[in-house]
């Protein structure tokens, strides 16, 4: 196979990107393509599978297979992707409603159940494409469009959900630190088992502008004054630290995955009766 | 010979999964849901003893989804369900129709709305199977009223879905799913088992949306020398997103035309003593045996009664039953509903003849003497 | 020989009414040829309440499953004994077990009561007395050949020899209650 460059995985001519000025989707974009560059991934054998939502477009632009679904089960289709032919790479991305709100419950069992995925939810802290409604990372007190007086619901930690659901691999990253996340997607895809990266990322048409952040350089500066690492977040107190997007990461541990132990699976049965 | 044909005594549900397997599937997800349990568990012993795969999903909606994206990724695939997963499925049901997907989804229906009685029969998935899911569309539904039927029909139910790159619903009932019947458990050959078309072009060149001559496009795995994209949203030949209004016209009838004008090669229909006869019932599924048991007494009485059995639902034939209404003197359909098939034949009734439903909404199943009854208000 | 019986076992949820039904469909169908089926109806609970099961065997088509009229009701339970005694006609057989069913009530069909779960407990498990009752009801009737059955537990319980052993007992003991 001939040497990759990061632009032979994009489809350029779905050029220009569909997104807003200021959003961080290209950013989350030119990471993957570049870990796939990194990775030399093989085309053929990659397939991209995502949801609904402006995150959800992302496949368009990527040159490799692609599964677009429907709203919140981008998950569960490439739960079945990847069962069926375990030698293919698969990649979800979702977007914070799309794989943390209407598609939570597939989170967690994902992440329990061990598939060898990658999941990337870019989490841009409300619904964009449906214009600005609140999902289940939204900040509380903050504004958005069915939000009006302030969010009065806690947002989730998504690291930590993913965490508790037993992902052997779960970390967080930012759009304003591109290269820390580029290098978190790289670990991710190179993870045997289910491997989670969240994507902080702006969102300046919607929550930005409800929340005094109208333009991109604004709201990466906000993201940017409100991140900390997790040694950094060590020191902070709880109310402190909750407010914070703690960015590195989080898990990084050796479990066998879905497809190895089936493995063992279909010797014990070739035995049964 | 005996190594090919097993004879066993049987669930509908235990037939229906080894019919699945039989046809060559080798993917089930599902979520565990009376009365369709018993697919999910014979299909967690039998399927990984052939290389198949079993994975338990978190809810209805993973499920279809799961076995959308397996089929894709090249594997026959297949899910079970009853009324309430039904219709949590119908969302992605429709991912299937729009990115012609195939695979065979199991509804044995029992009594509803809603969570209903669970363990009781009915037939009241009907009009769902054929619009559950949103948009125009066309879709396959065949329904069987033996354990035997569970068997043959979802090798059938797979062929279709295989050769029309569709999902295929194989609408069961508690009554068929669990009875246990005898049935002869047959070895298919190569050339009883249809595959998808793969396609033979360039890589380069491939659209999997491009339909050959025939109508149906080939479908090529992921993980082969075709790199290429499905979407359930409204896209153009190449799977890519394309909202113009021609575009959409032509996929959207397409989705309906490739099962609508192929209706000869996919209706099955059975017929039942309706050489001579005056009166005919027009039936499906569980009340099929109830039918032919009428049948049967009112033949002894002297009567002139004949069965029509609509094995395949949908799409439904209306020249089978259109002929049937030119020669009888009356129809009656009985259903374990209030009136779904019956609009159907309705609707082909040219004649204006009497046609009189059976209807049975409390749990049990239609009595051969209730479908007798509904014989002698037609002939009044 | 009669072309179609219309059997009825019922009992309560637990005793292996299915268990002992299918057999019986497994010796008509797989070793005799002829068609059966079996259907059943139950609660939503696994256990303790009324259930039954239909099976119907002959040597034509089957078409309706469910029993229509009866040949012969096994009852394991006074809760089953009661929904059918009164009901029968001259025709039926009633087999009630003697141990369970206390109160015996006047039916125009002919009935018959044996200690059938005592006897399975005296062969070592009361969870057999639904394969005594399964000899008592082939003998009485004939509806198929003792060998089928007895082919049909072998095949059943393939890989266990001891379970098969305990249910052969079982059947042969039941067969035995019945006086020529």
């Amino acid at each position: 196979m001939s040497n990759m460059k990061f632009d032979d995985y994009l489809v350029k001519n779905k050029f220009p990107l569909f997104w807003c000025g200021g959003c961080g989707n290209g950013n989350v974009l030119g990471a993957i393509v570049r870990a796939f560059e990194e990775l030399q991934l093989d085309r053929k054998n990659t397939v991209v599978v995502t949801g609904i939502g402006c995150w959800g477009k992302a496949d368009d632009y990527i040159n490799t297979n692609a599964f677009h679904g429907t709203h919140g089960r981008a998950l569960a289709f490439a739960t079945g992707i990847k069962l069926a032919n375990p030698e293919l790479k698969v990649l979800v991305l979702m977007g914070d409603g799309d794989g943390a709100t209407i598609g939570g419950n597939h989170l967690i069992h994902a992440a329990r159940r061990n598939v060898d995925l990658t999941a990337i939810v870019v989490n841009n802290l409300n619904y964009g494409m449906t214009g600005g409604q609140y999902s289940g990372t939204t900040p509380e007190a903050s504004y958005t469009s069915t939000s009006p007086y302030g969010h009065i619901e806690q947002g989730f930690d998504l690291c930590k959900l993913v965490e508790g659901a037993g992902a052997p691999y779960v970390a967080r990253g930012s759009v304003y630190n591109i290269v820390q996340l580029q290098k978190l997607i790289v670990e991710a895809l190179n993870k045997k088992g289910f491997s989670f990266v969240e994507a902080i990322a702006p969102c300046p048409t919607h929550f930005g502008r409800r929340n005094g952040m109208k333009t991109g350089p604004k709201m990466l500066n906000w993201i940017k004054e409100n991140s900390v690492n997790i040694k950094q977040a060590e020191k902070l107190s709880p109310e402190e630290r909750e407010k914070k997007f703690v960015l590195g990461k989080f898990v990084d541990r050796d479990k066998e995955d879905y497809s190895t132990k089936y493995e063992k699976i279909f010797a014990i049965a070739e035995n049964a009766e | 010979m005996e190594q090919n044909r097993r004879i066993r005594f049987i669930q509908g549900n235990e037939a229906i999964a080894e019919g699945a397997i039989a046809a060559g599937a080798r993917f089930y997800a599902g979520y565990p849901i009376t009365p369709s349990s018993e697919v999910a568990e014979v299909s967690s012993v039998r399927l990984p003893q052939v290389g198949g795969l079993y994975v338990q999903m978190e809810d209805e909606i993973g499920s279809i989804a799961a076995i959308i994206g397996a089929s894709v990724a090249g594997k026959k695939s297949y899910t079970a369900t009853s009324g309430p997963g039904f219709s949590l499925m119908q969302e992605n049901l429709g991912v299937a129709v729009m990115a012609e997907v195939p695979c065979v989804i199991i509804d044995v229906q029992r009594s509803g709305p809603s969570t209903g009685l669970a363990t009781k029969p009915a037939q009241g998935d009907v009009m769902q199977s054929r619009w559950g899911t949103h948009g125009d569309h066309g879709i396959i539904v065949i329904s069987p009223s033996s354990v035997q039927d569970c068997y043959d029909l979802t090798i059938q139910a797979f062929n279709l879905s295989e050769k029309y790159r569709t999902p295929v619903i194989f609408l069961a009932d508690e009554i068929v799913g669990h009875m246990r019947e005898k049935a002869v458990l047959w070895e298919p050959s190569p050339d009883q088992i249809i595959n998808r078309k793969k396609p033979t072009c360039d890589p380069k060149d491939y659209k999997p949306f491009k339909p050959d001559e025939d109508g149906i496009a080939p479908l090529a795995a992921y993980g082969s020398e075709y790199v290429f994209r499905v979407s359930g949203s409204t896209h153009d030949e190449t799977g890519f997103a394309n909202s113009k209004p021609d575009n959409a016209d032509r996929f959207i009838r397409h989705y309906t035309d490739k099962i609508e004008k192929n209706k000869k090669d996919i209706v099955i229909l059975r017929r039942f003593n309706l050489e001579d006869a005056e009166y005919a019932i027009v039936t499906f599924g569980c009340s099929t045996r109830s039918a032919l048991e009428a049948m049967k007494i009112a033949r002894n009485m002297g009567k002139k009664v004949g069965v029509l059995q609509l094995v395949t639902l949908w799409p439904f034939a209306d020249d089978g039953v259109r002929e049937l209404c030119r020669k009888v003197k009356g129809v009656v359909v009985p259903e374990m509903n209030l009136g779904q098939v019956i609009r159907e034949v309705k609707r082909v009734n040219e004649n204006n003849i009497p046609i009189v439903g059976v209807n049975k909404v409390n749990s049990e199943a239609i009595t051969p003497f209730e479908i007798l009854a509904g014989i002698e208000e037609v002939e009044r | 020989m009669k072309e179609r019986w219309e059997i009825i076992l019922s009992g309560v949820g637990g005793q292996g009414l299915i268990v002992s039904g299918s057999i019986l469909g497994e010796a008509a169908t797989i070793y005799e040829n002829k068609n059966a089926t079996l259907t059943s109806s139950y609660g939503t609970e696994t256990r303790g309440t009324f259930t039954k099961s239909d099976i119907i065997i002959s040597d034509g088509d089957i078409y309706y499953p469910e029993v229509m009229k009866e040949d012969a009701v096994l009852a394991l339970a006074q809760v089953a004994y009661n929904r059918y005694v009164g009901s029968l006609d001259e025709e039926a057989v009633l087999i009630y077990d003697s141990g369970l069913v206390e109160d015996v009530k006047a039916s125009r069909a002919k009935q018959l009561g044996f200690p059938i779960t005592d006897i399975a407990r005296e062969l070592g498990n009361p969870a057999v007395a639904n394969i005594v009752a399964l000899g008592i009801i082939v003998k009485l009737t004939g509806v198929v050949s003792p060998e089928a059955v007895v082919k049909a537990i072998e095949g059943r319980f393939i890989k266990k020899p001891r379970v098969v052993e305990l249910n052969t007992k079982a059947f042969n003991r039941g067969m035995e209650l019945v006086k020529d």
